[in-house]
């Protein structure tokens, strides 16, 4: 009833699970979910690597995929979790500029964008079909990590956002651009420890690069009072209401 | 129209009547699962609209017409919606059944009903009912119409026959690949059209939260069992939809119609439609209902997918 297995429509399958994956980075609220999208973004990356390799016998591209297991499905968001808990910040519902709504609008008209130049600076090259489409996701996907960067306010998700435009070059070399190996396990690395650093400072900045401003300059804006001071305040105050 | 379409109009409509309360039943018990609990038995769903069938109606003072004739237009509009999905045996495309604009306006109608019956007895509840649903059909409406119509663009029918049959006839798993992310779009509208958790919750009477609740409160007797039964074929159409849209594989079609071939086709409805209530059960279990607010962020998402879905088939 079925014919044959055919790779490059599994491809084409997985490209729109990509672009499904980052919409949902782009929308979600809670970070353990936005971690877990993370991983199944990634997860896919790799089956596409491995389906890749079925089409073109490339071995680099298994390479690519054992590399991107381990580091993207496995440390990386050992880490993020880690860091989550002890931060314990379980949702970031503050936005910068755009409301996912807005955002989710933004990257219609991002993709389109891509899609518009990208024909016209890959038309000579005369292009598979597939291939095109593989390339135009990757960079939307770098643009709607952007997205997710400056739209957010806590610093743990704008690490997810970073995470995710990392995932868009890679989509985006695994198609069009094939880099050698050395420079694909250069840029991992570059990854896992920007992610290590990138969250410690996330451990001190503590929640948003605002409230860090605040916290450090501690005379600005008449911030002098210190916190308990206030509370007594509010205590105070709220006594005789609660009398009546 | 032939002898054939006849026989398949009789069979899906036959079919879809006797099946759909076993998958809201499905439903209940996964979630049941989920939440460490044995929940009800599967034949639940019939056994309670048994039982409303046999106690008898009761009017409000105050009602009109509209209160008596909501559930036989509501069931009669599901009967006839069932004709235009096809779930184990596709016929040749014959006239506009199975045309996916006059499928919308069908689900509108009965809406339509459901609210204004809200309305007539009076009560508060069913008011407050109404007023919610039509807030949510105003924001989902224009979704569903843009889902349904990126999946006719991508298959270049407006017919819902002759694009399963058109999948069916393409023979490679995932015909379009887009579908992948129509079909995403249809499982929210799937989700929010048969008022399912994050935009209504389908197990409280609570007035905080019911929605489409509210507006079946004033029903009672065989009444309740009509509008129940119908909730059930809608949500079973819809599930249809998005079955069909993905695997349609196992369906018979005109060329191969057989007795046992019909047979089989609606033991592998079954399993695929089980699957997705499984699917569906889990979702459900897996959020909380979300503030009346935050549903534009849900439906925004199949309005994301379904202008995608669009997009790639237009330049890739």
């Amino acid at each position: 009833m079925l014919s044959a297995f055919d790779p490059d429509i599994f491809i084409k399958v997985l490209i729109n699970l990509i672009l499904i994956t980052a919409a949902i980075i782009i929308l979600k609220r809670d970070i353990v979910s936005l971690v877990s999208t993370y991983v199944i973004q990634s997860f896919f990356l790799a089956m596409l690597a491995l389906l890749l390799y079925v089409e073109e016998r490339n071995i680099m591209l298994i390479y690519i995929a054992l590399l991107t297991i381990a580091s993207k499905v496995i440390i990386i968001p050992r880490f993020m979790n880690h860091i989550q808990k002890k931060l314990n910040i379980k949702r970031d519902i503050e936005y910068h500029y755009l409301t996912p709504k807005q955002s989710i609008i933004i990257c219609v008209v991002i993709i389109m964008a891509v899609y518009v130049f990208l024909s016209r600076i890959l038309a000579e090259l005369a292009l598979d079909k597939t291939v095109f489409f593989g390339a135009t996701v990757g960079v939307s996907l770098t643009f709607m990590g952007m997205v997710a960067i400056f739209s957010r306010k806590q610093t743990i998700t704008d690490i997810i956002g970073y995470l995710t435009m990392e995932n868009g070059v890679l989509l985006f070399s695994l198609f069009l651009i094939k880099l050698p190996l050395i420079i694909e396990v250069l840029i991992i690395v570059d990854v896992i420890i920007l992610t290590l650093l990138a969250t410690m400072l996330a451990f001190g900045i503590d929640s948003t690069i605002e409230e860090f401003h605040t916290k450090l300059h501690p005379f600005k804006n008449g911030n002098v009072r210190p916190k308990q001071y206030n509370t007594a305040k509010a205590r105070i105050y709220r006594r005789p209401a609660e009398v009546e | 129209m032939n002898a054939l379409f006849i026989i398949y109009g009789i069979l899906n409509v036959a079919f879809v009547l006797a099946v759909s309360p076993l998958f809201m039943s499905i439903i209940k018990k996964v979630k049941a699962y989920t939440q460490g609990r044995k929940g009800p038995p599967l034949f639940q769903t019939y056994y309670g609209l048994l039982k409303l069938l046999k106690k008898e109606v009761i009017y409000s003072r105050n009602s009109s017409w509209i209160m008596r004739t909501t559930p036989y237009v509501n069931i009669a509009v599901m009967a006839v919606a069932a004709l235009f999905v096809p779930l184990i045996f596709i016929p040749e495309p014959s006239s506009d059944i199975g045309n996916i604009i006059l499928f919308l306006y069908l689900m509108a109608l009965a809406k339509f009903f459901m609210a204004l019956s809200g309305l007539d007895a009076g009560s508060t509840f069913g008011g407050m009912g109404s007023s919610r649903e039509m807030t949510i059909s105003a924001m989902a409406e224009p979704i569903t119409i843009g889902v349904f119509a990126s999946i006719a663009f991508v298959l270049k029918t407006l017919n819902l026959h002759e694009m399963f049959l058109n999948i069916l006839k393409s023979n490679v798993i995932f015909a379009d690949p887009v579908l992948v992310l129509a079909s995403i779009s249809i499982f929210i509208i799937l989700i929010v059209e048969t008022a399912r958790i994050p935009v209504d919750n389908p197990e409280t009477h609570l007035e905080l939260t019911m929605v489409h609740e509210a507006m079946i409160l004033e029903q009672s007797g065989r009444n309740l069992f009509l509008m129940e039964w119908s909730h059930a074929i809608k949500q079973l159409l819809f599930m249809g939809i998005l079955i069909n849209i993905l695997f349609p594989w196992g369906m018979i079609t005109a060329a191969t119609f057989s007795a046992s071939g019909l047979i089989t086709s609606a033991i592998i409805f079954l399993i695929k439609a089980t699957a997705l209530s499984v699917i569906v059960g889990l979702f459900e279990a897996s959020c909380a209902k979300s503030r009346f607010f935050r549903l534009p962020d849900l439906l925004i998402l199949a309005f994301f997918f379904s202008l995608l879905t669009i997009i790639i088939e237009v330049f890739a």
